[in-house]
């Protein structure tokens, strides 16, 4: 059995597949997942930088590798009708022969970003309505092929330039109906007794309201989270957070249907979300309520006229 | 496939040894993990050596933990054991069909295909775990944790297409007798797992050997009382034994 604590390899280390005999070079790492690690390696010879995730257990890459293959198949056929086709997704699978054992490892798209908290926490949380539409779209993209993510937090939402979402580490997908593979407690639905671990849409959008309320109050959730008992813990705490608290208001609505699992599926709720967050810009740009002074401003210059006309009239 | 998990903070100190008993779990086809729960200091060179034999004897996997980690880490556990175990079945098949010896030496193109049985074997094989809670004096503190990590595995197993249950003991006995006490009988409710443990008396003792005997009984019969007759059938004679294979 491999344990997680495999230490990473430096910096120029030369990764050649065992089965295909292809070499890259590694850059740096770029990050640590739940079963492996991701490195950013350039293709020798060539100048284009790719991700390379190494596996700590064979099986389980191969599991997320099988989702990542169908996933792309799928997507293909969508960009065959859509005309654009991307850059592949997963660029090659294959086995590093290190000194004593040999580790798997795949290749896919390198996507410059960072993850979404520093995201906003960078750019701010007027950032958190638009990020977190794109990443809607990218779970109702998941779910209408059949699949959920499953293990939804921050660290695995990276955010390029200018709010552009993409989801990494797939090592949590599962088949619609099947178990959650991979969770977070945080983010996980049964962790605050509000449903089971059966992999479903609203799964999902459970933890995307967390991961929201996170963002926008990232204090508040903590305290929810640590005030209770864990057989005791429910979904009460957070629905008064969500009354409660003025930073979580403009979400309010959309936050609670998530919480309480009231969304039919991911595409209705992002519908609502869409209302939600270009709602308020168009109600205060058009002229909503007229201020009381306005009104008694209008009224007394009525007045003035009338009396202005009088004067006039009888003079 | 039946797996026991042990969960306890130190050595055994009473009866017959736990990595015996392990092996004779594995012998009956049970899997046996073990989680070492340490809040405070460490567990000893000594318990720790125990909890990572216990576990290679009965084909499982060990881990000292803190009580905030004892959920995942008994999730995970539980579930990697039945991956490993279908894994371990299908090599087998693999060997005979394929003449390799593991997944890891087929092309990365064929394992595909092997690990999307494997992975529908995981979501479907139907499951019993038994667990199996040292209540020593010294655990007392721990146990709060124990039972919510319980039911956090419940609603793991729950979340499967293939039926689980779940059965907890704990050990020792109040009475004289040094073996395992049934808390909760076989069942797949996550309700009746409330307040498993109010009315346990802690002991000092910790016969983890004789309770690990005690849990592979009840796997065979179903019952407690069961060992005391297999021992009257087998004195009677040995020839008796052969029925009893599961």
């Amino acid at each position: 059995m491999t344990t997680s604590s495999n230490p990473a390899y430096p910096a120029g280390t030369i990764i050649t597949g065992k089965w295909r005999k292809s070499r890259f070079v590694i850059r740096r790492v770029l990050g640590q997942g739940a079963n492996g690690i991701v490195y950013l390696v350039q293709k020798a010879g060539y100048r284009g930088l790719y991700a390379l995730k190494m596996g700590y257990d064979t099986l389980d890459l191969q599991s997320e590798i099988n989702v990542l293959t169908s996933l792309q198949s799928q997507r293909k056929s969508q960009d065959l009708l859509k005309e654009n086709v991307k850059s592949p997704f997963l660029l090659e699978v294959d086995d590093f022969k290190d000194r004593n054992k040999d580790i798997p490892f795949y290749v896919m798209r390198y996507i410059e970003g960072s993850a979404l908290h520093l995201f906003i926490r960078k750019r701010g949380s007027e950032w958190i309505g638009l990020t977190g539409l794109r990443l809607l779209e990218k779970l109702r993209g998941l779910h209408q092929m059949g699949f959920v993510f499953g293990d939804l937090k921050p660290e695995n939402v990276l955010v390029s330039e200018y709010g552009r979402v993409e989801l990494i580490d797939y090592g949590g997908v599962s088949t619609i109906g099947r178990s959650v593979k991979q969770f977070t407690e945080w983010y996980d639905r049964g962790y605050w007794n509000a449903g089971s671990r059966t992999g479903d849409e609203a799964y999902d959008l459970f933890a995307f309201a967390i991961l929201m309320i996170q963002l926008l109050d990232e204090q508040a959730l903590k305290e929810a989270a640590k005030q209770q008992l864990p057989q005791t813990r429910n979904t009460a705490e957070l629905l008064s957070l969500i009354q409660r608290k003025t930073s979580l208001k403009p979400y309010s609505s959309w936050l609670r249907k998530a919480v309480l699992g009231e969304f039919a599926n991911s595409q209705q709720a992002l519908m609502m979300w869409k209302e939600q967050i270009y709602a308020p810009a168009i109600v205060g740009k058009l002229p909503g309520k007229t201020p009381r002074w306005l009104k008694s401003a209008f009224a007394f210059s009525i007045v003035i006229l009338c009396f202005a006309v009088c004067l006039a009239f009888f003079l | 496939m039946k797996q026991i998990l042990l969960i306890t903070d130190g050595c055994s100190n009473v009866g017959a040894s736990p990595i015996l008993a392990a092996a004779h779990a594995l012998q009956e086809g049970i899997t046996v993990n073990v989680a070492g729960v340490v809040d405070y200091g460490t567990i000893g060179e000594l318990g720790g050596l125990e909890i990572a034999e216990i576990a290679k004897a009965g084909g499982g996997i060990s881990r000292i933990v803190g009580t905030r980690q004892l959920a995942q880490t008994m999730q995970m556990m539980t579930r990697k054991t039945v991956v490993q175990t279908i894994q371990q079945a299908v090599n087998k098949e693999l060997k005979e069909i394929l003449g390799h010896d593991s997944l890891e030496e087929l092309p990365p193109s064929q394992r595909s295909k092997v690990v999307t049985v494997v992975d529908e074997l995981t979501e479907t094989t139907p499951l019993q775990v038994a667990l199996l809670i040292d209540a020593s004096a010294s655990m007392k503190p721990k146990l709060a944790a124990v039972e919510d990590a319980i039911r956090d595995l419940m609603l793991s197993l729950q979340a499967r297409m293939g039926t689980s249950e779940l059965a907890v003991f704990h050990y020792p006995s109040r009475g004289s007798s040094e073996d395992a006490v049934l808390d909760l009988n076989w069942t797949s409710d996550l309700s009746s797992l409330r307040s498993l443990f109010q009315r346990i008396q802690m002991k000092g003792a910790t016969p983890t050997g004789p309770a690990i005997l005690k849990v592979i009984d009840f796997f065979r019969y179903g019952t407690l009382d069961g060992h005391q007759s297999w021992r009257q059938n087998a004195e009677e004679g040995e020839g008796m034994l052969g029925d009893y294979v599961v």
